[in-house]
């Protein structure tokens, strides 16, 4: 399959490049300038086909190594540094390492107190205000439910007819 | 890197050459080298010509007027009358003045190219006359 293909990409070559001479010689233009882009595409299909196998074949050489080879190499491997040897020392010392933990850790204690008390005393007045902002649209209104004798004469509201209605509304309308 | 063998050096002198010679030859066979032409009065065309995929208006007449109209811009010749069709698809020309040789073969590749979409033309004669 792969000998097929490599042959039609050889053969549309030379045909192309042959039909592109021929009708260069006969002074056809546009026959030559497709020829010529048929070669073009020939070309750029062969040449990326050589590219694409001589990079499998480096990788099919990468891929097999020799298990002796790599033995050795993996018993000689050097080891790996140890870059937390100093954690291992006597800790007697007040080393670099402790004066770092310990005045870090009084450092972000200190930060955090802060942050605390910045938060404590400006969240709490600005949380009661949006809920109190959010509270007024489903509050009373600031007279009241009920009705003042003026209105209830003036208007004709649903229940004024009865006697006890028009008892309660009078004494919620006074103030 | 391979070695350079003589036989190497001689198969690529011969490639070398042979490339020359044909890019040589392909300049030549290009080239436009016109020359006056005293003999002939005209130059008569006669060609072949055939349809496919065309769009429903357009008649086969039509299309080889409008190649031999575009044609004849490359050259320094104009059709001397209306193109006569022959029948079974074939149509004759005339030209003056007369064509040299450079220009019957840049005008017979340009009838026979593909200038317009959908119609093929073959030459079938091309020649002065007096």
């Amino acid at each position: 399959m792969r000998i097929i293909a490599w042959l039609a990409g050889i053969g549309t070559l030379l045909a192309g490049a042959l039909y592109m001479i021929v009708s260069l010689n006969r002074w056809e233009w546009n026959r030559a300038l497709f020829f010529g882009l048929i070669v073009l595409i020939a070309e750029v299909g062969l040449a990326t086909g050589l590219v694409l196998r001589r990079l499998a074949r480096l990788e099919y050489r990468t891929t097999r190594v020799d298990p002796a080879v790599a033995n050795i190499l993996r018993e000689t491997r050097p080891p790996s540094a140890d870059r937390f040897a100093w954690l291992r020392e006597p800790s007697r010392d007040l080393n670099v390492f402790i004066t770092f933990l310990v005045g870090g850790g009084v450092l972000l204690s200190g930060i955090a107190w802060v942050v605390d008390r910045v938060a404590s005393k400006s969240s709490s007045p600005a949380g009661e205000e949006r809920l109190g902002r959010q509270l007024d649209p489903i509050s009373y209104p600031s007279g009241g439910l009920l009705l003042d004798d003026i209105t209830v004469l003036a208007q004709e509201v649903p229940g004024a007819n009865d006697d006890q209605i028009r008892q309660l509304l009078r004494r919620g309308g006074r103030p | 890197m391979k070695k350079l063998t003589p036989l190497r050096l001689l198969l690529g002198a011969i490639g070398l050459a042979v490339g020359i010679v044909g890019v040589l030859a392909l300049r030549e066979a290009t080239l436009s080298t016109h020359e006056p032409v005293s003999a002939a009065r005209e130059t008569e065309l006669v060609v072949s010509a055939k349809t496919k995929g065309g769009e429903q208006d357009q008649t086969l007449p039509e299309m080889v007027e409008a190649q031999l109209q575009t044609c004849r811009l490359e050259v320094t010749s104009d059709l001397a009358g209306p193109i006569e069709s022959l029948g079974d698809g074939r149509f004759r020309a005339v030209f003056t003045p007369a064509m040299d040789e450079t220009n019957q073969r840049q005008f017979r590749g340009c009838v026979e190219d593909w200038v317009i979409d959908h119609v093929s033309v073959n030459v079938i004669e091309l020649a002065n006359a007096t």
